[in-house]
């Protein structure tokens, strides 16, 4: 590697259900404030009308996938606030790297449909997915000239484009990287969570005892990251520092994590490792606390062995699961929460459960220290987790 | 930027099972193009395709734990177990083990199944397990699920830039020291979508064979997995060494690769593509495409791969199927250089230049 960590997050953005942009999404998590309803934007058979938490007011062009126009909106915010523009990007190798779960699918419906019947359906809707790749939509937009990597990890994609953009920048094959995630809400991803049935009938209650499953949402978080000589060059300011990053694979099942968290406490650690962060440097964890049985368990009962009293929450219960724009929706958080020396209460918790190890914060809670933890997990058994720091920033 | 070693080649396509189908293949100089039966609004039709087999998985995995892996995981797995296989790591530890899928399209009949639970019988019948098998990573869930792989897992996609996109993913965790080996592959499968999408892109009539560098559209369906087994450079005998990836978008002229390498062309009968591959050659230049071997698809780009290693092992270039347009015809040649450039473009200005060479060997 050609530089040590940390690596410098001179940019963010995010949009979601809490906000178009972070600002509104700091406002909206600090007062508590969430609104998950029935789908506006699709129908469904199911006699129950699941809760999620859209995207307000967003529009996207019909050119491109709303996922791809999700992630746009988020680049240009991180972008902004980095202080960065087509102008000074010019002459600077700039990569994407963009997790997503539904961005890269071919899984039109309509057209389905139509072809099962016996029709000869355009290809308009197959060539708008080709055509909507969300890192190659981001660098068409800005005309970046380095690498281009769409990471599609389930649920974890988001962290691990995250975290694999710094390995971009330690090897010096970028100056900047745009990371993040991006994710639509749909009928498919809608219907297909409803038949694993890990999805609640109300608002999702991320580690309570009552917690029934996820609520699906839509969004994307960016993040913009910089050498150390680009922004010496440019004057560019840090908000934060990513302080390492680790993942692991549970090997154990396709859509459950693996009971004792294996593949979780690995990424923790390879993550605490990365700079030689101890773990009692941690001020508190965002977690990936979704509100179905099985992951909440595990990752209460992970941090209640690794990281034994620090203080946790989940953000899903403002944003609803964004599936591969959750991980960077949440780093993105972790930073605001940082700088802002506060979490907000996670969202939907009220009972404690006695089977897990521990319980969430109920109400804004001041932190201390600099440094954060964000993690993941996803079908496939991936665990990812990212640890970011606000100490030297300016 | 550290080379990293080539140890091991699993691949399974039209043309067999097996680094060393895979070589035979290519020194015949051709792939076995059979077909793919595609519903269209006129009936049934028959395209031509490269279409992989997988009974050869039943060796390594037990048949009852394949009951519910699709088509798209079993060629992933195959391939997994037949790079290990070949690189001799299999039976070993794993634990440094990382795995990074590359696919182009992802389990696009898995993904149609799902959909037709719906189609078919309402949203209340949606299958559970279409949909958990439909995500992009369910062939790198399996490979690590079924070896017991506990590192780092990754699967892009990218389209046609799949490959070599995450190939820079798995040459950092080499130079990084996350893991010991990776486990490095790229699958994508002929489903009726792909068919139909062929069959409207390129019909009504389609090619028997491609003839990658010819000008027309030549394309033929592909499908298979290839994987290789990747390690850092070390004293250990390998097939070769990867020395440089370089990946991203070109908004001034053409990738101009360093020395005089035989230039491996991802060129596989795309009309759109031919002009740009041609051009993005130096003129004089040694070319060799080998798509005729296995087929069109975005994970073409890890066959590629595996086929440069396989030349550089040997020494020897392989002649080209339907190489109207190349300078290799006939026999296998004496490979006369050091190195070779794996070149893939896509779309208006995206490319991709891995160079692989046998220096230090």
């Amino acid at each position: 590697m050609t530089h040590p960590w940390p690596v410098a997050i001179t940019g963010l953005g995010c949009i979601c259900a809490a906000g178009n942009d972070l600002e509104s999404c700091m406002e909206a998590l600090y007062s508590g404030r969430r609104g998950p309803a029935a789908p506006s934007r699709f129908t469904s058979g199911h006699p129950t009308r699941y809760p999620v938490f859209e995207a307000p007011g967003f529009e996207e062009p019909p050119e491109l996938l709303r996922t791809s126009a999700l992630a746009l909106h988020a680049a240009r915010e991180a972008l902004s606030d980095a202080g960065l523009d087509a102008g000074s990007l010019e002459g600077v190798r700039v990569g994407v790297c963009v997790g997503t779960t539904v961005g890269s699918a071919l899984n039109n419906e309509q057209f389905c449909r139509d072809y099962r019947a016996g029709g000869d359906p355009d290809l308009a809707p197959i060539e708008r997915i080709l055509r909507s790749n969300p890192a190659s939509v981001i660098a068409r937009e800005f005309k970046l000239t380095g690498p281009c990597q769409t990471v599609v990890n389930a649920c974890a994609s988001g962290t691990d484009a995250v975290g694999l953009a710094a390995s971009w920048i330690r090897s010096g094959a970028c100056d900047a990287v745009i990371a993040g995630g991006a994710d639509e809400l749909g009928r498919i991803t809608y219907n297909g969570f409803i038949s694993l049935m890990i999805t609640d009938e109300s608002p999702c209650k991320p580690f309570d005892a009552n917690r029934k499953g996820l609520n699906l949402g839509e969004g994307a978080g960016m993040l913009v990251l910089e050498s150390e000589e680009l922004r010496a060059r440019r004057g560019g300011r840090a908000r934060s520092f990513l302080l390492g990053y680790g993942s692991a694979c549970d090997a154990h099942h396709l859509t459950a994590p693996k009971p004792d968290g294996e593949g979780l406490r690995a990424a923790i650690a390879e993550a605490l490792s990365c700079c030689g962060t101890p773990a009692q440097a941690v001020s508190f964890v965002n977690a990936h606390g979704t509100g179905t049985p099985d992951n909440d368990r595990v990752e209460s009962r992970v941090l209640a062995d690794l990281l034994p009293g620090v203080p946790f929450l989940s953000t899903k219960g403002y944003t609803g699961h964004t599936l591969g724009a959750a991980g960077a929706i949440e780093a993105v958080f972790t930073v605001a929460c940082l700088e802002r020396g506060r979490i907000p209460a996670s969202a939907g918790f009220s009972t404690p459960d006695p089977d897990l190890g521990g319980t969430p914060v109920t109400g804004c809670t001041g932190i201390a220290g600099t440094v954060a933890l964000s993690e993941s997990l996803a079908f496939g058994g991936n665990n990812s987790v990212i640890l970011l720091g606000t100490r030297g920033a300016k | 930027m550290m080379r990293i070693a080539i140890k091991g080649i699993g691949a399974v396509g039209g043309f067999g099972c097996g680094a060393a189908d895979l070589a035979a293949a290519l020194a015949r100089g051709v792939g076995r193009v059979t077909g793919l039966v595609v519903p269209t609004a006129q009936g049934e039709l028959q395209l031509p395709a490269y279409r992989a087999e997988t009974e050869r998985l039943e060796q390594f995995v037990p048949k009852r734990a394949l009951r519910r892996i699709d088509h798209y995981s079993k060629m992933a797995l195959l391939g997994a177990y037949l790079a290990l296989e070949d690189g001799g790591l299999l039976g070993s530890d794993l634990s440094r083990l990382g795995v990074v899928v590359a696919s182009g399209y992802g389990a696009t009949s898995t993904t149609f199944a799902f959909l037709d639970s719906i189609i078919g019988d309402g949203d209340i019948c949606a299958s559970p397990t279409h949909f958990a098998n439909s995500v992009h990573n369910a062939a790198a869930a399996n490979i690590s699920i079924m070896l017991g792989a506990k590192g780092p897992s990754l699967t892009v996609s990218q389209f046609d830039m799949s490959v070599p996109s995450a190939l820079v993913t798995a040459r950092l965790w080499l130079a990084e020291a996350r893991v010991d080996a990776v486990l490095f592959g790229a699958v994508d499968e002929a489903s009726d979508l792909i068919g139909y999408l062929q069959h409207r892109r390129c019909g009504p009539r389609h090619a028997g064979a491609i003839a990658p560098l010819a000008g027309g559209e030549s394309s033929v369906i592909g499908e298979g997995s290839a994987f290789l087994l990747l390690t850092r450079k070390d004293d250990t005998p390998s097939y070769c060494s990867i020395d440089a990836v370089e990946t991203g978008s070109l908004y001034h002229g053409e990738y101009s690769a360093p020395g005089d390498p035989l230039w491996l062309l991802g060129a596989d009968g795309r009309r759109e593509l031919c002009a740009r591959y041609r051009a993005a050659v130096p003129a004089q230049s040694r070319v060799a495409c080998y798509a005729p071997i296995y087929g069109s698809m975005p994970a073409a780009g890890a066959f590629d791969l595996a086929a440069a290693a396989l030349i550089l092992r040997s020494g020897r270039a392989y002649p080209i199927a339907g190489a109207a347009g190349c300078d290799m015809h006939g026999n296998a040649v004496p490979l006369e250089t050091e190195s070779i450039c794996s070149l893939r473009l896509a779309g208006d200005n995206e490319y991709a230049a891995v160079t692989l060479s046998r220096r230090g060997e």
